[in-house]
């Protein structure tokens, strides 16, 4: 565990959309440079967790204090202004603008001409270029429309567009989905990477194996609360699966959703 | 695999397709109808062109965003009818004037731009805040926009407005009138706008993808809503340019462009479903239009054949999408 205060701590949090709880009670932490695996079945309520985090919907209740502070983030923009990257599985791309105007997606570079900023293309495509040659990715023409680009080459856009602007926290939403296996290997090397600059990262995964090669800590939600959050070296992909699952739950599992967990399972 | 001077080559020819079809166009009936090959006809095309050509940015601006503005024609009659009512001498109008008396021109066009951007600005009020169809919104804003021009004018109409704005109308630069120029002008700021700035590369982001346009920090309320306000004040140049040309305004004025202008749009290679188009490309599809009006006019076909050929032609358009958007594929 890191000593100094975590990058990021979530205090009880819950989200109601209308009757439905999606999340109850929600707490844990994130230190600086620590890769959290965020697992849990579908409609656990993972990625409302992410969305909550990135500023993409606000909490019903609870606090989320980032960097020292609380935060109240209202839009995407705000999280982004405050270094938090998001990569979500359904892809955050514009399919109908080329490679570079989608890396710089809202931080175009640009010139001030009589107070009018004009895109700098040639000085955002050179960034692009660099950024793709060192991710090892290629794609025929950076001036290419995404929309003619395979799923591997969009995954890899999106991924090397967060690496490059980096940020202190990053949160990938099932990044991997679209990835053939190299790929996902490269793409595991690569949270390791951002993670030793001391970038905290969470990622939402449904493979286990991929929790196991990469993440420090397994944070489980099951049915909208935490579940288990367990250290890596500490725990087993058999007591993860039963985690996730609520079955014969390991002594680690947090008393009261274990009552709740066996409750519900009599019921 | 294609050689990069090849790709550039045929992306070449189909972001310009329409200027293509537009010389070839002239290039056939300048061989095929007598009188056709004129400076003169020329010009007058592109005076002709001057109100579909205004109105066509601001709905195309709007069409890219992935929404939809069919107040600009009711806009325009408006603008056109409160510059007409305020200035004109006759009629309805009440003949306001200045001293200096060229100060009617700044002074009228910020009042159509005025009207329009109101318009547009309740416009963006109902589709972004209260997040109704655009559709629906603006259809409305077209009907009781009449409405008001009716209302206002009590059904007459204004004339005679004062020859210093008439002046915009008369003299001609390069054979084509002043007012022309208003329009080459607007669309080359815009296609600048368009192109070249973040606010224009936002607009087709939001078109093509509004989620990711928001998750990446891109205000899409807020430019969306600008872009409304802004199609509102180019409906209301519009306005003030056919108030000129006409040298004032009836309650019927400008009727029937709603659906010249969308042909040219679409023609112009905008696509309905958001985040494609240009407008220089959609200067050349108002031009094409006006092209084909006159040679209908120099043969001596009756006028409702202009718009049996512009409906096939909206056709065409759609279907000269999709085929560029296969050959597209292919490139890549």
């Amino acid at each position: 565990m890191t000593t100094e205060a975590p990058l990021l701590r979530l205090e009880n949090i819950s989200k109601s959309f209308g009757a439905i709880q999606a999340l109850r009670d929600i707490s844990f932490e994130i230190g600086r440079g620590e890769v959290v695996a965020l697992l849990g079945d579908n409609g656990a309520g993972k990625s409302t967790l992410v969305k909550i985090i990135s500023g993409g919907l606000e909490p019903s209740s609870g606090k989320v204090v980032y960097d020292g502070a609380e935060r109240h983030f209202t839009s995407p923009a705000d999280g982004k202004a405050a270094g938090i990257e998001t990569v979500y599985q359904d892809l955050s791309l514009c399919t109908n603008v080329d490679v570079v105007a989608n890396f710089f997606m809202g931080r175009e570079i640009v010139k001030k001409y009589f107070g009018v900023p004009v895109l700098q293309e040639k000085a955002m495509e050179d960034v692009v270029a660099k950024a793709m040659a060192a991710a090892g990715t290629k794609i025929p023409s950076l001036r290419t429309n995404v929309e003619h680009l395979s799923g591997g080459q969009r995954q890899a856009i999106e991924l090397n567009r967060f690496v490059h602007w980096g940020g202190k926290l990053v949160l990938l939403d099932e990044p991997f989905a679209a990835l053939g296996v190299e790929q996902t290997r490269r793409g595991l090397e690569l949270i390791r990477r951002i993670a030793d600059q001391g970038i905290g990262v969470v990622f939402i995964t449904h493979i286990m194996s991929q929790a196991f090669q990469v993440a420090d800590r397994m944070v489980v939600i099951r049915q909208g609360k935490v579940a288990g959050d367990v250290r890596r070296q500490e725990t087993s992909p058999d007591e993860i699966v039963q985690l996730i699952t609520g079955e014969a739950l390991g002594g680690r599992a947090r008393t009261a959703d274990q009552n709740n967990g066996q409750a519900q399972h009599a019921g | 695999m294609l050689s990069s001077n090849r790709r550039a080559a045929i992306e070449f020819v189909l972001d310009h397709l329409v200027w293509f079809i537009l010389i070839a166009v002239l290039a056939l009936f300048s061989l095929t109808i007598p009188n056709y090959f004129q400076i003169g006809i020329f010009a007058n095309i592109v005076e002709q062109s001057t109100f579909v050509g205004t109105l066509a940015i601001g709905l195309s601006l709007l069409i890219i965003a992935g929404y939809m503005d069919l107040s600009i024609e009711s806009v325009m009659a408006l603008a056109a009818m409160v510059v007409g009512i305020l200035f004109a001498k006759s009629g309805v109008g009440l003949g306001i004037g200045f001293t200096p008396a060229w100060l009617v021109v700044p002074i009228s066009l910020l009042i159509a731009l005025a009207v329009g951007a109101l318009v547009g600005a309740s416009n963006a009020f109902f589709v972004v805040r209260l997040k109704m169809n655009s559709f629906i919104v603006t259809l409305a804003a077209f009907i009781w926009g009449r409405g008001l021009v009716v209302a206002l004018s009590g059904g007459r109409s204004a004339q005679e407005l004062p020859s210093e704005l008439r002046f915009l109308a008369i003299e001609r630069f390069l054979q084509i009138p002043l007012m022309a120029w208003f329009a080459i002008i607007a669309t080359l700021v815009f296609a600048f706008i368009l192109n070249r700035t973040p606010f224009g590369r936002h607009l087709l982001m939001i078109g093509g993808n509004p989620t990711a346009a928001y998750r990446a920090g891109i205000k899409v309320d807020r430019l969306t809503a600008i872009t409304f306000v802004l199609a509102g004040a180019i409906a209301g140049l519009a306005g003030w340019l056919l108030a000129i040309r006409t040298s004032g305004a009836t309650a019927n004025l400008g009727v029937g462009m709603l659906f010249q202008t969308f042909a040219a749009v679409v023609i112009g290679g905008v696509s309905l479903k958001g985040g494609v188009g240009s407008l220089p490309g959609v200067y050349a599809g108002v031009l094409l239009l006006a092209s084909i009006q006159t040679a209908i006019n120099l043969m001596g076909m009756p006028a409702h054949f202009t718009q049996l050929i512009q409906g096939g032609m909206v056709l065409v358009a759609v279907l000269l999408d999709t085929f560029k958007l296969n050959i597209r594929k292919r490139l890549a």
